[in-house]
């Protein structure tokens, strides 16, 4: 276990383990894979945008863990990469945007995504990332003060409720991992809250 | 040790067609091909067969390659969207080849017609005068085409056969139901089985096609074997996979994607360019197999079949039939 926590408070494995699975298209190209050489940009687009949501998931459950394990060494040792989580999960949104404008072949697309609810979704969800990205640097909590940066960090919550229903839509039927990827952290943000009230009570 | 026993679909590396004579680029390189791919085909075990009445078939020369592309065999044969074997395209090659059995397959016609009847797929084929190839342009909903080299028979020829009373206005289609062979009905991912319809009219427009074989071939399994409907001016999700059943009805049957979402698929399902999907634009589609950086092509109104069927559509809001 005080291993395991050793390593985890390594900022170079965290990195390697946040950047090798965006690679993870790499392979399927090589090996040839007739579905995802059909439209292998397709599968790209779709891969970055899941790690950003698992990495944004990732991240929110960094707080809940830590709260409810106060003493557990690992909780501890994640949320030291807080920011570096955090932002990956905007770099792969931001490539994943990028990709986006790519597969429909330039900006002009974006004048048709606003007219639906599925692509305003994922453009909000990464404008708000793209907003906390800015402002994670050390200069701008010191320019907006620790309480409206925290007040303005809060946006996360909804950066996550956004990026779940544009995941949920970008299916033609309802993709299960939805649920295993935002239900866990909805479990331990519940049991959070719960634990929170509590102490607040005694 | 794990020891493996081949199974009966297995087939050896050496009954595999080369790659290259899939690779077609015009319609001389069709023809020749339809020829080795019949002596490749006789190569395979009957029991993985679909339907393989009227090979080799002759290339119907009004709807010939000429100035269209031919997507690659691997790609119209390994990217499917047919959930009754899994959700990911790459799904239904592995899952509708592990022991679905699509020989012999039995079709009925039924409802509001004087010749009802069950036929074998064969029998069939023999019956509407055998089989032609055709090379159709294909959209998916999804904003993906290609461009398939089909075999197969004009659906106007079974309407015949079945002789329609003349209160019959719409054919229904219904799938196969075998929720043991396939994944995606024993998780009801959809409705199944899955259903779809056409306006009498439409059926008998000399565009919709059933497809019993693909670049010369009998159908493989995951794109529907053995029998299977093709509206090159519609959206993909019409084309229903491996038929059972149609019913000449009086009222307009509701197809599967109708009921399952409503507000996203019509009854009509033609493409159309100016009416986009509710989650993105169907203005343009990429084409598979065009690589990485291999960009989109405008789609087409009807997909590029306006002449031949624009006259059953006159009259009607597309923006609200869609």
């Amino acid at each position: 276990m005080a291993f395991l926590e050793k390593l985890l408070r390594s900022k170079a494995l965290v990195t390697a383990a946040i950047v090798l699975p965006g690679l993870w298209p790499a392979w399927p190209l090589l090996r040839q894979d007739p579905s995802v050489l059909a439209d292998p940009l397709k599968y790209v687009l779709h891969h970055l945008g899941f790690m950003a949501c698992v990495l944004l998931v990732v991240v929110l459950a960094f707080t809940p863990l830590r709260v409810l394990f106060p003493k557990w060494g690992i909780a501890l040792a994640l949320n030291r990469h807080r920011r570096l989580v955090g932002v990956s999960a905007f770099v792969y949104a931001a490539l994943h945007f990028a990709t986006h404008l790519l597969y429909e072949g330039g900006f002009h697309v974006l004048a048709s995504d606003v007219t639906k609810p599925f692509l305003i979704s994922g453009l909000l969800a990464f404008s708000i990332l793209l907003v906390l990205a800015v402002t994670s640097l050390h200069a701008a909590v010191r320019w907006l003060g620790g309480r409206r940066w925290k007040n303005l960090h809060r946006f996360v919550y909804l950066a996550a409720a956004l990026a779940a229903y544009h995941q949920i839509y970008a299916q033609k039927v309802f993709p299960i991992q939805v649920v295993w990827l935002f239900g866990p952290l909805l479990a331990l943000e519940a049991a959070r809250v719960v634990r929170q009230r509590i102490v607040k009570r005694t | 040790m794990l020891i493996r026993s081949k199974k009966d679909w297995e087939l050896p590396e050496s009954a595999v067609t080369p790659e290259q004579i899939y690779r077609l680029r015009n319609r001389r390189d069709f023809l020749k091909t339809v020829g080795i791919g019949l002596a490749g085909a006789a190569l395979l075990p009957r029991s993985l067969l679909a339907a393989t009445a009227g090979f080799p078939s002759k290339p119907n020369p009004a709807y010939p390659a000429a100035g269209l592309k031919i997507t690659p065999y691997e790609y119209i044969t390994g990217y499917n969207n047919f959930y009754e074997f899994g959700l990911d395209k790459s799904d239904p090659k592995p899952n509708a080849n592990r022991g679905w059995k699509t020989d012999p397959w039995t079709v009925e016609i039924a409802g509001l017609v004087n010749q009802p009847g069950k036929y074998d797929v064969n029998d069939l084929v023999g019956k509407v005068g055998g089989i032609e190839g055709r090379v159709y342009r294909h959209r998916c909903v999804e904003a993906w085409s290609m461009v398939v080299p089909w075999d197969g028979f004009p659906l106007a020829k079974l309407v015949a056969l079945a002789d329609p009373k003349p209160d019959a206005k719409y054919l229904k289609f219904t799938s196969f139901l075998d929720p043991k062979s396939a994944p995606g009905q024993r998780d009801a991912n959809l409705d199944y089985p899955y259903v779809e319809g056409l306006r009498l009219d439409e059926a008998m427009n000399e565009l919709a096609f059933i497809a019993t074989g693909i670049y010369g071939r009998p159908i493989p399994n995951q794109n529907g074997a053995p029998l299977r409907l093709v509206t090159p001016w519609k959206y993909g999700f019409k084309g229903i996979k491996s038929i059972v059943r149609i019913e000449f009805t009086k009222s307009v049957p509701r197809n599967t994607w109708n009921i399952m979402a409503p507000q996203e698929y019509g009854f009509y399902a033609n493409v159309n360019p100016n009416v986009d999907h509710p989650r993105w634009s169907q203005a343009s589609e990429r084409i598979i197999g065009a690589g990485l950086l291999g960009g989109r092509q405008p789609t087409l109104m009807f997909n590029g079949y306006e002449k031949q069927v624009a006259s059953l559509y006159q009259g009607l809001n597309l923006e609200r039939n869609y």
